[in-house]
């Protein structure tokens, strides 16, 4: 900050105007509160305080109200650099808006610093309505700081050039999974006849009307979700490493179709019985309706294609290896079976490809991402399979305004999937079927995944674990941690 | 097609002097929706005003910016004036110029300026395209008051909304009103007896018809809002039938147990069948179920005082009732406690009996009090002859306390002098303090009295010691002004401790959805120019709650309040901002992310039916008159479904994209 008596001074003068004739002065947006930041920055007019003029003022009704995506929208508006502030915690004009927004920005900071977008280009802070000289030094640092990185160009390439589509991986071949030709079908197990057993047992004592389970596929050797309302048809059930699908989806998605076959049951994993806590927390599935059928899980295929009758490490899904749900919990009827001890090796192929990308270059993450993003197509095929992404009308449907754009481009891509990410937030339990329903092989599970271990480490939270706890995201403490705040 | 004026004010110099608002204004009008545009030296006069009036009505404008200064000064006047041209308010917007630009950045060039100006202007006029026209909610007004806290903040409040002709219930806590001002003896800077003053008060409340006490009772639940509040008060069991004691005392006098008096500090009995002090109102005794041996030792003998009592209104196995009572608005008067000696070991506090605070000071010097209005000291019943006096007992100091000034010590410590001094003639006070502060009407010449004409010793500095040496208080301390250690003999210490939050403070805020600080004081709306409400509506403070406060900055606090009551009381509906959230009723996924993050609790679960009445789903609903207008609903919503009027995502966006 300067005073009126520094700014006059030639030199301090030459330095302003050069970077406004030059075009290259960049662009701060500012969303702030109107109550403390708004008022503080009024502040510092009403006592002549001189700072830089490059920063525009989003006024708010509140911290609580700022949606993490309007610092997206803001970058896809050609900014280079975002204030967020409010005011100081405790000082809310509406009690508790900027707990819940410091909680937000703890997940939202996490996302954009993992995909690359360089943190050094968004400030957090708490400006009160008497910290005019706080507020002017702010817009000055932010200013400074963002101008000795330059203009966001990386982020408005991806708004300029509308990149042609062009598929990398053979992502036809991961449609047609399956038991490779020339490999039987096995006999079945002593899972598979337990399996059997209770889905019987449950359909003729009446406890359910329709059992949600797995079978092989009548042509291809895979296996699929089936419904099963005859007792003589249960054994066609199955279970074992190629029943991958998340059948909860039912429960929300399907739910009226599902309704109308009567009570049902379904059978989980452990991961999947996670998802039925958090649907249950957010009321899209009343628990007392659905009789859950936990069977024990020793891990399940990643590319099912990969399969050759049993499951190896290397055609163990990443999401399974450190699993600590092998034996499903929060279930109403438990299917026996053998659960193998986790292999003692250290972290799992996912955490430790996290820690190797946290430990890159956030441009080297950017990147990686980038490349990933540039083939989604937009099929929302990850949005359908996850059973909490259960959305009467998804966002990227609401047009007024527009959130994403619907076209398969580079910066619509990426806004979509830091949107899912920041959704699933303090949800997600890994269950990783997004990953597995890309078409075009996004690793998903990694943003998920990271965003979890967020919430773990600032919030000791585990998603789909407890049924009487709250998301992270919609709760907060007010002495939750906030060192990343100015 | 929008009809956007834009009105660039020059602010008489200070816009221009770094705008050119001519070129601004020129430059506006290529923007698409705006159909006029110009610049003047000052809108918000009355010419000012006018001239948007009048090309409201020449170019059926529909929507319009004023570039001028802060929305927090100004908005109020040109959205009231766009209204009586017939444009709706709520499609008016204020480009800040002043504080945001001109003020702020200095180019003699200009150019600078003018093009920030522009930038804001353009972001507003595409945020105005979106504001829908809204119009102010109406809430109907329950016109009857709840006042929490029967001390004279309370009191003042309910006598003052009862004299309005509006209804009150008043709840306290203790089986009678008065709070601490009824322990009080004589009262700074006038010295009239607290009693004397106070009863006449209590007294009047009891009997207006308009006011309805309900004591010995707490508020268990708050539900609704401004104008509708629905309150739950727990109503503790007295053992006795209230509507049929005559207050003879009979009981009282019968009951042969004996119990610790909280009103007299402990230092003096009184009965288990009690009312807390003579002049108590009501004057209806409650049984302390911790002392009488009905209860204590599991319903045995005793019974004497239901024996005794003529209309036979002893109930023994009365339970807690509740009711419940519609309000308009609540008054919150709840009050302070001091900080107990025992908080200061080395200062012998809690080992010496002669280690007091200045309430047992109070109830000595009290006529009515256990010693009959002599200064005795409580270990031996002597009379003092030395008595020092320790000002800021924890107060202004983070480490033993609290960091605030407990604003009333420095003069309650003279009174004390004083008191001492016309009781006790031979006696000497000595009175360690930090600084003097006596800042009210008369206070610096009560202070001054107490120090030429009463003799009592000011020694500036700290004690760092109290310790007890042959059956005499040591107090060991520094005279700063001097530069010297100091000891003094004394025969009892008095404690000026800290005014601290009534214990419980923080439970209260949270069931009536009220801010706080970080010690418990309930927190204002705004410090000075809305001092008795909170941001929470139809909620008031009044009183001690707030922090330290003599007793007429607490009356006129209960006048103060009484006039908002009465205010919001004179419509039958009342008109609020429409700055509310809204939800999108076909997409709502019933996930009530919404509902538990709203800080106010606005949010609904509604049902939807269908003609047979079967509920189809659920679908979240605001609650207009509950609903603050904050929106950490609406960036709390996952798919979008619920929106800020004023404010909503579609006019961020449209301004983002007019960066
Ligand atoms: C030692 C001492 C000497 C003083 N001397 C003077 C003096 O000489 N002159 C002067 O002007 N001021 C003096 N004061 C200050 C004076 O006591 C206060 O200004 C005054 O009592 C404040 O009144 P109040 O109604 O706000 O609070 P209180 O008197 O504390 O009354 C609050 C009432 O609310 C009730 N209550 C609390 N919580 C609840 C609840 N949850 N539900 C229902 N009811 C509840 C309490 O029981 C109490 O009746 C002195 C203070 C002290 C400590
Ligand atoms: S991406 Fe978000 S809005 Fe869309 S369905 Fe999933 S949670 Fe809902
Ligand atoms: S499944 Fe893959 S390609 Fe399809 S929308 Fe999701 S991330 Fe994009
Ligand atoms: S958060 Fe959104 S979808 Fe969920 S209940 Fe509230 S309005 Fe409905
Ligand atoms: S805007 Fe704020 S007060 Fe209103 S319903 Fe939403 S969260 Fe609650």
């Amino acid at each position: 900050m300067e005073t009126k008596a520094q700014a006059t001074e030639p030199a301090a003068q030459e330095s302003v105007q050069a970077a406004v004739q030059k075009k290259t002065a960049v662009k701060i947006v500012a969303f702030v509160c109107n109550w403390c930041t708004y008022a503080g920055a009024d502040l510092a007019g009403t006592s002549r305080m001189q700072y830089r003029p490059n920063v525009r003022v989003v006024r708010l009704t509140c911290t609580g109200r700022i949606d993490p995506l309007f610092l997206i929208k803001a970058f896809e508006n050609g900014a280079d650099g975002v204030i967020v502030s409010g005011c100081h915690p405790g000082d809310c004009h509406y009690v508790a808006g900027n707990y819940h927004a410091r909680r937000r920005w703890v997940f939202f900071k996490s996302l954009l610093d993992f995909v690359g977008i360089d943190e050094r280009r968004v400030f957090f802070s708490w400006v009160s309505a008497s910290e005019a000289n706080k507020w002017a030094k702010l817009v000055d640092e932010a200013v400074e700081t963002v101008t000795g990185l330059g203009p966001y160009t990386q982020y408005k390439m991806l708004t300029d050039t509308r990149r042609a589509w062009e598929p990398e991986m053979p992502w036809s071949e991961a449609w047609a999974p399956g038991i490779p030709e020339g490999v039987p079908l096995p006999e079945p197990t002593p899972l598979d006849l337990a399996v059997r057993a209770k889905a019987k047992e449950i359909l003729e004592t009446g406890k359910a009307k329709v059992v949600i389970g797995y079978a092989w596929a009548k042509r291809q050797r895979r296996a699929v979700p089936v419904f099963v309302a005859d007792p003589a048809e249960t054994d066609s059930l199955i279970f074992n490493a190629l029943c991958v699908n998340n059948l909860t989806n039912y429960l929300t998605r399907h739910a009226k179709d599902v309704k109308a076959l009567g009570r049902p049951a379904v059978f989980v994993k452990g991961c999947d019985a996670r998802n039925l806590v958090v649907l249950q927390q957010e009321s899209q599935v009343r628990r007392e309706d659905v009789t859950v059928i936990g069977v024990p899980c020793n891990g399940v295929v990643y590319r099912p294609e990969t399969w050759q009758g049993h499951l190896t490490p290397e055609t163990l899904s990443p999401k399974c290896a450190g699993c600590e749900v092998r034996e499903p919990r929060n279930c109403d009827e438990t299917v026996v079976g053998e659960v193998h001890p986790l292999p003692a090796e250290g972290m799992s192929p996912i955490d430790s490809k996290i820690a190797e990308m946290d430990a890159q270059p956030s441009q080297v993450r950017w990147n990686f991402w980038m490349e990933q993003f540039d083939r989604c197509i937009k099929c929302y095929a990850c949005r359908q399979v996850c059973p909490l992404c259960y959305c009467e009308r998804c966002i990227t449907e609401k047009n007024q305004p527009q959130w994403i754009d619907t076209s398969a481009h580079p910066e619509g891509n990426l806004s979509w999937n830091l949107i899912r990410a920041i959704h699933l937030a303090g949800r997600c339990t890994f269950c990783g079927e997004c990953d597995r329903a890309c078409p075009v092989n996004i690793p998903l599970n990694l943003i998920n995944r990271k965003l979890g271990l967020v919430a773990k480490e600032a919030y000791g939270y585990a998603a789909g674990m407890d049924p009487g706890s709250l998301p992270p995201m919609i709760v907060f403490k007010p002495d939750d941690k906030e060192n990343f705040i100015r | 097609m929008a009809r956007i004026g834009v009105f660039v004010c020059q602010c008489g110099n200070n816009i221009a002097a770094e705008v050119r608002t001519a070129e601004v204004a020129e430059k506006l009008k290529d923007v698409p929706g705006v159909v006029h545009a110009e610049d003047a030296r000052f809108y918000c006069s009355n010419p000012g005003q006018e001239q948007i009036r009048k090309m409201i009505k020449e170019h059926n404008l529909d929507g319009l910016i004023v570039s001028a200064c802060s929305p927090h000064m100004h908005e109020k006047t040109f959205r009231k004036a766009a209204e009586t041209a017939g444009l709706n308010p709520f499609r008016v917007e204020i480009a800040n110029i002043r504080e945001h630009c001109s003020w702020v950045h200095h180019d003699p060039t200009k150019d600078l300026g003018t093009e920030k100006a522009g930038d804001i202007a353009r972001m507003m006029v595409e945020r105005v395209k979106r504001d829908r026209p809204l119009s102010k909610i109406k809430i109907p007004v329950t016109k009857r008051a709840l006042v929490i806290g029967g001390g004279v903040a309370g009191i003042q409040a309910a006598l003052d909304i009862a004299d309005g002709g509006r209804e009150v219930v008043l709840v306290e806590r203790e089986p009678s009103i008065g709070g601490h001002m009824a322990q009080l003896s004589e009262t700074f800077p006038t010295m009239d007896c607290s009693q004397c003053i106070l009863t006449p008060k209590m007294v009047e409340a009891y009997q207006h018809p308009n006011i309805r006490l309900v004591t010995y009772a707490e508020v268990e639940k708050v539900d609704g809002y401004i104008g509708n509040f629905t309150v739950t008060i727990r109503k503790k069991a007295k053992s006795i039938v209230e509507e049929n004691c005559t207050e003879c005392g009979e009981c009282i006098d019968k009951c042969p147990i004996k119990a610790t008096s909280q009103f007299e500090m402990g230092m003096t009995k009184r009965k288990a069948m009690y009312i807390p002090f003579p002049q108590a109102v009501p004057g209806v005794p409650v049984i302390d179920r911790n002392a009488c041996p009905k209860y204590v030792k599991d319903m045995s003998k005793c019974g004497l005082c239901a024996k005794v009592c003529g209309p036979q209104c002893i109930d023994f196995d009365q339970q807690d009732t509740f009711e419940t009572v519609n309000v308009g608005a609540i008054v919150v008067a709840t009050g302070y406690d001091v900080m107990p000696a025992e908080n200061f070991p080395e200062f012998s506090g809690g080992k010496s009996k002669d280690v007091i605070t200045g309430l047992h000071f109070e109830r000595l010097a009290s006529a009515s009090g256990p010693t009959g209005g002599e200064i005795k000291r409580p270990s031996d019943g002597k009379v003092p002859e030395t008595v020092v006096f320790i000002e800021c007992s924890g107060s202004r100091d983070e480490r033993r306390g609290v960091s605030y000034c407990s604003a009333i010590c420095c003069m309650y410590s003279a009174k004390h002098a004083m008191l001492y001094k016309h009781k006790a003639h031979h006696g000497q006070a000595y009175i360690f303090y930090m600084d003097i502060r006596c800042g009210g009407k008369r206070y610096e010449e009560f202070h001054r009295r107490a120090v030429e004409q009463e003799g009592a010793i000011y020694l500036r500095g700290r004690v760092s010691r109290v310790y007890p040496r042959d059956g005499r208080l040591v107090v060991q301390g520094a005279d700063t002004l001097v530069g010297s250690q100091v000891e003094i003999e004394a025969d009892m210490v008095v404690l000026a401790t800290a005014v601290v939050p009534r214990l419980g403070s923080k439970d209260l805020a949270q069931r009536l959805g009220i801010g706080y600080d970080q010690y418990g004081f309930y927190n204002e709306y705004h410090p000075k120019l809305k001092p008795v409400e909170t941001v929470t509506g139809g909620i008031f403070l009044s009183g001690a709650c707030i922090g330290p406060m003599d007793v007429p900055t607490a009356v006129a606090q209960g006048s103060a309040v009484a006039a908002k009551v009465l205010g919001l009381f004179s419509n039958d509906e009342m008109a609020r901002e429409p700055i509310v959230a809204e939800v999108n009723r076909t997409t709502c996924n019933a996930c009530w992310d919404c509902l538990v993050a709203c800080p106010y609790k606005a949010i609904e679960r509604e049902a939807i039916k269908n003609r047979q009445g079967e509920v189809l789903r659920y679908v979240a609903r605001v609650n207009e008159g509950v609903c603050m207008g904050c929106g950490v609903c609406v960036a709390a919503c996952h798919s979008k479904t619920i929106d800020l009027k004023g404010y909503s995502d579609a006019q961020v966006y449209a301004a983002l994209a007019a960066v």
